[in-house]
């Protein structure tokens, strides 16, 4: 029982992870119509980058989000600007898939150029700490690493909903061109989503980097559970996003008691394709999901 | 129906371009034959055994290529998993051999078929929508194949890998085995080659080309657009595990990381788009460049992390400038200098639009109305009046 | 044309078979209703037209009965079936082709096969057969040359003018041999010449039987060229009849200034 209960919260606490991530993959697909693949490959860099600045300023490591946060939303707009817009709109979708998993290849070969394939874990004063809530044993590390999802995907909801902004990048991702003849300048804010895309991996690699051990190539074990959590959630849609995430998380989480680790894994692709086999559109996306 | 005059003037036109036809028929004959004799002479010019290999590698890559491309070049939809088709062609291929003892080349064909089956529900469950889907499910692919492949030791060998029995008993020395596979590879490419000249040119090979230019489009017109891109990307899968499975019986050995590896999809696409998505050699080609390439940096520099590196920026760069491919680029290069080639147009549509959008529509209406002229016979002389009318009419 | 005539009195003055007929077709994006119960029938053997103010749901209504939109709601049917929902190369093989606004062409291929790639059949022997059949190739040219670009068949289809390329369109949608075309706004952006040779075009091939519905914005030439007009406002027809019927209805001025 107590070992059930143990999964279903750490099911939680990581299903919180893969919604932030998930909703930064979400926003790109809005703006964009773009699947980007190097996402996960921007979290494992993130978590370097804590790392790193753990190591180097023997600082706390969530301290490393001010200077992550804001480089990556930096570089997110950069890469929209620049790289992305150059597509054509014709064959955007695929070449900016190739586009974006080619900067994936170039991030992990740079990671393991600086700082070689070995497994790297951050050794912090309060990493062995643990509470108990009803029998189930909690780290303080995944706490806060929720927490700061939780908090992080709270702001990205307020910013979407209430501020000025949020509403132009809402009516772009909705109707591009609709958005465009009331006056937003469409290839701005495309650029701010992206920047918001990529601050979501900021903010997830350094709460993955809090309780992980991660090396360059861990991003394709990322990518592939978050592509699934967008499709099953309804590409584009952010809510869905963030409720398969948590379902599915869970659902990882619960099996891996039963199956083990690695088996566990499996459940993600599996609701993947039977999103696919019986709402291709995914349970929460409207009409963007059903042309792509 | 075309008046008389018309069919006189088709005729005249027709017969000019069947001559020009007919020469670069012939060309593309001597061409042809040029290739086919290079590649088939390579194993006696090989100067040892580790070239020869380096030979099989690459034409293996090849095969892979141009099996991809049955659905990335016709269909335009981009595949990153295709590793996953290569190697369950070479575990079903050897995985048959080992627990049936079956003919080593019946169990690569029927290890074909297998997978060319498993590849109709993952067709119909990422083919129904567009292509974003597509991509996602042919990544997830090869990352559940890898997990399943590791974790599966008791049938698959695991992590430790499986050893494929080899097709030519011990008498048959190691040089001798290269050359006998660098043929089998090169008769392989050779099928799939002209099975992919043989849509091309084929009406079902013109709906395909129709779906990757304009999908709706398509459909529109009466394509079945679901039931083209499912047997094209079958038909992929097939001869990707064909080519798998003839790896594997070379070389004798499969490990999961390698076999299911992101990477080797890669490989794949960059060859294709390097050399040209749309046309027969393309992939071919990418392949020789490509292939070459990676034993090369494999050789001198090892194992490491910068053929990650190199083959990112790479790909990068093919997709941001060059998304066409070197034989498109390299054809159009002949075109535009090449004599008498007269051409039909001195403004594109693309290039009218800018202008009519610079020069306000007065002088872009005048503008459209001397191209047609040219283009087409259309009297201009009552022009004025008609534009007036028009215009005042569409307020 | 023959079999189906006595389904309608030929003393009535109005329009005979019906061709497409939507009921209560409906269809909303987020809460907006781009179309919005719409019961509309087109005629056999008629030039129909669809006007309408901008963004009252034409290429929606468009969209929905050619198969490009499931809609929500009602039905559409086509000589008496219905094909609601159907997939749109269901469609386009029963009968129905259609041109796009703006112009739809496969830019990387060439003017002949753009032409090549309407499917009437989908028998595995024909799909595999060459693309460039002789006869499938004399059908192309002598319907190239019926609209004026045949001396263009080896051009790749975006480097002929926009003009051309409204041609080849039609030519292309002809290829499939349908009963009705469908012509999403076939004189936008064509210069006045190149409009008097569509319309010319349309009339001709409506009197060999063709069936046309047309959404266009030049007035002049609706009224010119059509039977029966139908105008659209909101999602739904708010008036139909002959063009001078439609052209003194209070309603349309009232929908198309807006008071």
């Amino acid at each position: 029982m107590s070992l059930l209960l143990q999964s279903l919260v750490l099911g939680v606490l990581l299903g919180g992870l893969y919604a932030l991530l998930a909703a930064g993959l979400t926003l790109y697909f809005g703006v964009m119509r773009v699947v980007m693949i190097a996402h996960s490959a921007f979290l494992i860099l993130a978590a370097y980058l804590a790392w790193w600045f753990s190591t180097e300023t023997g600082l706390d490591p969530l301290l490393s989000l001010v200077l992550t946060v804001p480089l990556f939303f930096g570089m997110g707009v950069f890469m929209q600007r620049v790289l992305i817009s150059r597509l054509r709109p014709a064959t955007l979708t695929m070449m900016s898939v190739l586009l974006t998993f080619s900067i994936a290849l170039v991030i992990e070969g740079m990671l393991g150029f600086a700082f070689s394939g070995t497994q790297r874990r951050i050794r912090l004063d309060y990493g062995g700490a643990n509470f108990e809530v009803f029998g189930a044993n909690v780290a303080v590390v995944k706490l806060i690493a929720f927490a700061l999802a939780a908090v992080s995907l709270a702001a990205l909801f307020l910013l979407m909903k209430k501020t000025q902004f949020g509403q132009a990048l809402r009516a772009t991702i909705q109707h591009p061109e609709a958005a465009r003849l009331i006056g937003i300048n469409t290839d701005r804010v495309a650029g701010y989503g992206f920047g918001l895309g990529l601050a979501t991996a900021a903010v997830g690699g350094t709460a993955l980097a809090l309780d992980s051990t991660f090396y360059p190539s861990l991003h394709w074990h990322w990518i592939g559970p978050l592509m699934a959590i967008i499709v099953v959630g309804g590409l584009g849609s952010i809510p869905g996003a963030a409720i398969a995430a948590m379902v599915l998380g869970m659902g990882q989480s619960l099996l891996q008691i039963p199956l083990g680790t690695t088996w566990a894994q499996t459940f993600f692709y599996i609701a993947l394709f039977a999103t696919l086999m019986v709402r291709p559109q995914g349970f929460f996306g409207g009409r963007l999901a059903q042309r792509f | 129906m075309p008046s008389a005059s018309d069919t006189t003037t088709v005729t005249s036109a027709a017969t000019g371009d069947t001559t020009r036809r007919r020469g670069s028929m012939l060309l593309k004959a001597v061409a042809l034959a040029v290739l086919a004799a290079g590649v088939l002479s390579f194993p006696s010019v090989a100067a040892n055994p580790f070239i020869l290999s380096v030979g099989v590698v690459i034409m293996s890559y090849a095969v892979l290529a141009t099996s991809w491309n049955f659905v990335g070049g016709f269909t335009g939809y981009i595949s990153l998993g295709h590793a996953a088709y290569s190697g369950l062609g070479g575990y079903a291929t050897g995985l048959l051999v080992i627990h049936t003892g079956i003919n080593p080349w019946l169990a690569m064909v029927l290890a074909g078929l297998v997978v060319a089956a498993l590849a109709v529900p993952i067709g119909i469950a990422s083919l129904r929508v567009r292509g974003a889907s597509f991509v996602i499910v042919s990544i997830a692919l090869v990352l559940i194949l890898l997990l399943v492949f590791q974790s599966w030791g008791s049938f698959t060998g695991g992590s430790n890998g499986l050893r494929v029995p080899r097709p030519f008993g011990p008498e048959v020395l190691r040089p001798e085995q290269h050359e006998r596979f660098f043929y089998l590879h090169a008769l392989l490419l050779g099928v799939a080659l002209l099975v992919w000249w043989l849509i091309d040119r084929s009406r079902f090979g013109t709906g395909l080309k129709a779906i990757r230019e304009d999908e709706d489009k398509a459909q529109a017109l009466g394509v079945p657009t679901f039931t083209y891109k499912l047997i094209a990307f079958v038909v992929s899968a097939f001869f990707t595990a064909l080519g798998g499975g003839l790896y594997a019986l070379w070389f004798g050995f499969l490990d999961p990381i390698f076999q299911f590896s992101i990477l080797v999809g890669s490989y794949m696409v960059l060859m294709s788009l390097l050399g040209g998505i749309r046309s027969l050699f393309g992939p071919f080609l990418g392949a020789v460049i490509v292939g070459y390439a990676v034993e090369y940096f494999k050789n001198q520099y090892g194992d490491s992390q910068f053929h990650l590196v190199a083959m990112g920026l790479l790909l990068g760069l093919v997709v941001l400038f060059m998304p066409d491919g070197i034989i498109p680029a390299a054809t159009n290069l002949v075109e535009r200098f090449r004599p008498q080639k007269t051409s039909i147009r001195e403004v594109s549509a693309a290039d009218l639009a800018e202008q009519r959008r610079t020069a306000g529509p007065e002088a872009g209406q005048a503008d459209q109305q001397a191209r047609t002229d040219d283009g087409t016979d259309i009297p201009s002389t009552d022009t004025p009046t008609d534009t007036s009318v028009t215009e005042g009419a569409r307020r | 044309m023959t079999a189906t005539s006595e389904t309608a009195g030929p003393s009535t003055a109005a329009p005979s078979t019906p061709s497409l007929a939507t009921v209560e077709l409906r269809k909303s994006f987020g809460g907006v209703h781009a179309v919005d119960g719409a019961t509309v029938t087109f005629h056999h053997g008629k030039v129909n037209a669809l006007i309408g103010p901008n963004g009252s749901g034409k290429t929606t209504f468009f969209n929905c009965v050619t198969g490009m939109i499931k809609p929500d709601s009602g039905s559409v049917s086509y000589r008496g079936a219905d094909i609601t929902g159907k997939a749109p190369h269901r469609i386009a093989r029963a009968g129905v082709g259609r041109s796009f606004q703006l112009c739809r062409i496969f830019p990387r291929m060439t003017v002949m096969e753009n032409m090549l790639v309407a499917v009437r059949s989908t028998s595995l022997r024909r799909q595999l057969s060459s693309a460039r059949n002789p006869e499938e190739l004399d059908r192309a040219r002598g319907l190239l040359a019926r609209v004026g670009i045949e001396h263009l068949e080896h051009s790749l289809a975006r480097d002929i003018s926009y003009g051309q390329q409204k041609l080849l369109e039609l030519a292309g949608v002809l290829m499939a041999d349908p009963d009705t075309i469908m012509l999403d706004e076939p004189a936008g952006g064509v210069n006045p010449a190149l409009i008097d040779r569509i319309a010319n075009l349309v009339r001709s091939l409506n009197a060999e039987g063709k069936t046309f519905i047309v959404v266009e914005h030049n007035m002049d030439l609706v009224m010119s060229l059509s039977d029966h007009v139908v105008v659209f406002d909101r999602g739904r027809p708010i008036c139909e009849g002959t063009p001078s019927v439609v052209q003194n209805d209070p309603r349309v001025l009232e929908a198309y200034l807006g008071i």
